[in-house]
């Protein structure tokens, strides 16, 4: 069996290594928390102004958080319903469909390319 | 004739020129200069009719420059220049061609004044941009192709039909505000609504342009819709059902982009979502909602054209474009992973970035005509936007597992392309007053960075990034999977076939059990009559001896007649 070449991160271009840093272990976790001192942040903003809308439900302080977050939670699950009910395989439309069939590769640039 | 060429027969022109050129450079530069000669023109011809000719009878415009056909215009050279610029290294004459003449052609729709004119721009539209699919040379592509040039056509055969009906009713072709209610205008109607991809109207979408080359997607979705957009916006703009038709084109589209694989179906279905917003601007029809039609339209060609230029670029290095198969390329395509951030943070409305000054205009025409369920909907939606196209293409194109494929960075061109196409999103969300000076009626007292409305969006986009970093990490959030999702093609590609298949076995059962029936009835007649009459048969043995003779001289007899006659 041919032997996988070695990942190595020096061949990364420049910016590409910085960007590493989101792999790091822990990395997750400080994105999670800077995250969530950011919602805090804005949650609390919004009791540092007087409020106007055209709706009631704008002057409700957090409005948008409770909305953001609940409509999203939402729509994950429900989609996730869905595809239940629509998913099918690949090949559901025959092998004379663009889900199967390859890109053509003298329209591409993949020369050089390493797979680790 | 003519007080100045039409834009678009600048386009038509420098087709031709094209042909005459050798492969290579000289056509690229060819392909940039036209768009910035056509943008020039539209912007120093200032508002007027510049172009009429006669045409059996009836008066066409050719070169109608408003404020609203300005701004369109406007765009679809600046997306026609960094198409272009994206697609440098292509040196497929028929690519290049076409997307000349589809520019050329929405272009020249856009600056119709009267819809005789419309139509065969309308068509051209279709015709040439089908081959940016059929470029890709797939059997898969073909017949693809031929599904979206069906609906297409089909759009612009009801348009000329309505268009007939349009001026029996009113005796006028011209291409103005119209009423909804009669036959003529309901068929011009569904025409645009084709092309806009209302609900069930719209799959031809999310069909085709996955399909076509990784250069002709990103032409592709800047013209065809955005024209559309134009149209009803010109044509239709209060129509109220538009609101309704717009809300659900927010909507359905995002659970469909959830879920599925192929990022750049994602992308088509997340434009179809954007689509409902504009459409609700025309629907409520004030002139800050149609300035917000407008002007998201502007901003959504750039982000839009960036993100599937960063997906094109993914799939380029990489030959996939399925999120199932990609994952980790920022380590080595952090240029274009960038890029598509941008995009991302644009499409999202973002504070700073173009979405956050368009899509704002819509919601407070909205919120001002205090519609309060439709905007609801429309906040949902904003935060749909951010689920398909601000987390799921960046983050499992170019983050999520690694998927470890490791491909070279974007070529240049398409480097300098996204980076260009980011430059304005950016630009236009940090300073929109230039955006704002060219809308197609004056803008007042439009402030998108209050502190309540900053606040507001970010509230709506943390907190959702919140829950789906929540989802994410507890499994909830739906896996990448090897799959496709049914859509209403389905009707045309499974039942519509199925039924057909079905349809035909009946009738050929039918058919085949009456022909069997008659043979049968017949040779079994036959049968019986030889059995009881033949050689061998009962009735056979009453036969007189002379019957032989007899039977000779009847046939004797007959020759005689015939000799004698003949």
């Amino acid at each position: 069996m041919a032997q996988k070449p070695k990942d190595d991160p020096a061949t990364y271009p420049a910016l590409g290594r910085m960007l590493t840093w989101v792999d790091k272990k822990g990395s997750d976790k400080k994105i999670v928390w800077a995250l969530g001192i950011a919602c805090v942040i804005v949650f609390l903003l919004d009791f540092t102004y007087d409020k106007y809308g055209h709706f009631q439900v704008e002057y409700v302080r957090g409005f948008y958080a409770f909305y953001g977050f609940v409509m999203f939670t939402g729509l994950i699950l429900v989609a996730k319903a869905l595809r239940f009910f629509i998913k099918r395989p690949e090949d559901y439309y025959g092998d004379k469909a663009i889900d199967t069939e390859e890109y053509p590769k003298d329209q591409l640039d993949i020369r050089g390319n390493t797979d680790v | 004739m003519f007080d100045v060429i039409p834009t678009a027969f600048i386009f038509f022109v420098a087709a031709a020129i094209l042909l005459t050129l050798p492969k290579g450079n000289l056509r690229g530069l060819l392909l940039l200069i036209i768009p910035i000669i056509a943008a020039m023109q539209v912007w120093n011809a200032g508002f007027g009719s510049f172009a009429q000719i006669g045409f059996f009878g009836f008066e066409l415009e050719l070169m109608r420059i408003d404020g609203l056909s300005r701004i369109f215009t406007l765009v679809f050279c600046l997306a026609a220049f960094l198409g272009n610029l994206y697609a440098w290294h292509v040196r497929d004459t028929v690519q290049q061609i076409a997307a000349l003449l589809y520019a050329g052609s929405a272009i020249g729709a856009t600056l119709s004044g009267d819809m005789i004119t419309l139509f065969f721009y309308w068509e051209g539209t279709a015709i040439a941009s089908v081959f940016l699919i059929w470029a890709r040379g797939t059997e898969g592509a073909y017949h693809t192709g031929m599904r979206y040039l069906i609906m297409q056509v089909a759009s612009g055969v009801i348009l000329i039909a309505g268009v007939a009906l349009f001026y029996r009713e009113t005796g006028t072709i011209a291409f103005d505000r119209m009423t909804l209610g009669s036959p003529g205008t309901w068929l011009i109607f569904i025409a645009f609504g084709i092309k806009c991809a209302f609900p069930l109207l719209h799959n031809w979408l999310q069909d085709s342009y996955p399909a076509a080359t990784v250069t002709g997607t990103v032409i592709l979705s800047a013209f065809t819709t955005k024209l559309a957009v134009y149209a009803l916006a010109r044509g239709f703009a209060g129509t109220e059902i538009l609101i309704y038709i717009g809300t659900v084109m927010t909507l359905f589209p995002i659970f469909f982009a959830e879920i599925e694989n192929d990022l750049r179906r994602v992308l088509a279905y997340s434009l179809n979502n954007q689509l409902g917003f504009m459409v609700v601007g025309i629907g409520v029809g004030t002139e800050l909602a149609l300035n917000g039609t407008a002007s998201h339209a502007f901003a959504h060609i750039l982000y839009k054209a960036l993100l599937f230029m960063s997906v094109g670029a993914v799939l380029y290095r990489t030959g996939t474009s399925k999120a199932s198969e990609l994952g980790g390329l920022y380590r080595t395509m952090p240029k274009t992973a960038i890029f598509c951030l941008v995009g991302a943070a644009s499409i999202s409305a973002f504070p700073l970035f173009s979405g956050f000054v368009t899509k704002s205009l819509t919601l407070t025409a909205v919120a001002e005509e205090h519609r309060t369920i439709i905007w609801l909907c429309l906040v949902f939606a904003s935060a749909g936007v951010l689920s398909h196209s601000g987390i799921k293409i960046p983050f499992f194109a170019f983050f999520a597992h690694d998927s470890g494929l490791r491909p070279k960075e974007a070529p240049t061109h398409m480097l300098w392309a996204m980076g260009i196409t980011a430059f304005l999103c950016i630009a236009i969300g940090v300073y929109p007053a230039p955006l704002y000076a060219i809308l197609p009626y004056e803008l007042h007292d439009a402030h998108p960075y209050t502190m309540g409305h900053v606040v507001g969006q970010l509230q709506l986009l943390l907190f959702a990034l919140l829950a789906f970093a929540f989802l994410y990490r507890k499994g909830i959030h739906p896996p990448e999977i090897r799959a496709v999702n049914i859509d209403t093609d389905w009707t045309y590609r499974k039942a519509g076939p199925a039924v057909i298949y079905w349809l035909s076995w009946v009738i050929s059962s039918i058919y085949n059990w009456i022909v069997g029936l008659l043979v049968n009835t017949t040779s079994r007649t036959i049968k019986r009559l030889y059995n009881s009459h033949g050689p061998e048969g009962r009735m056979a043995r009453n036969w007189p001896t002379g019957a032989m003779v007899l039977a000779i001289a009847v046939l004797l007899g007959a020759t005689l007649l015939v000799n004698f006659l003949v």
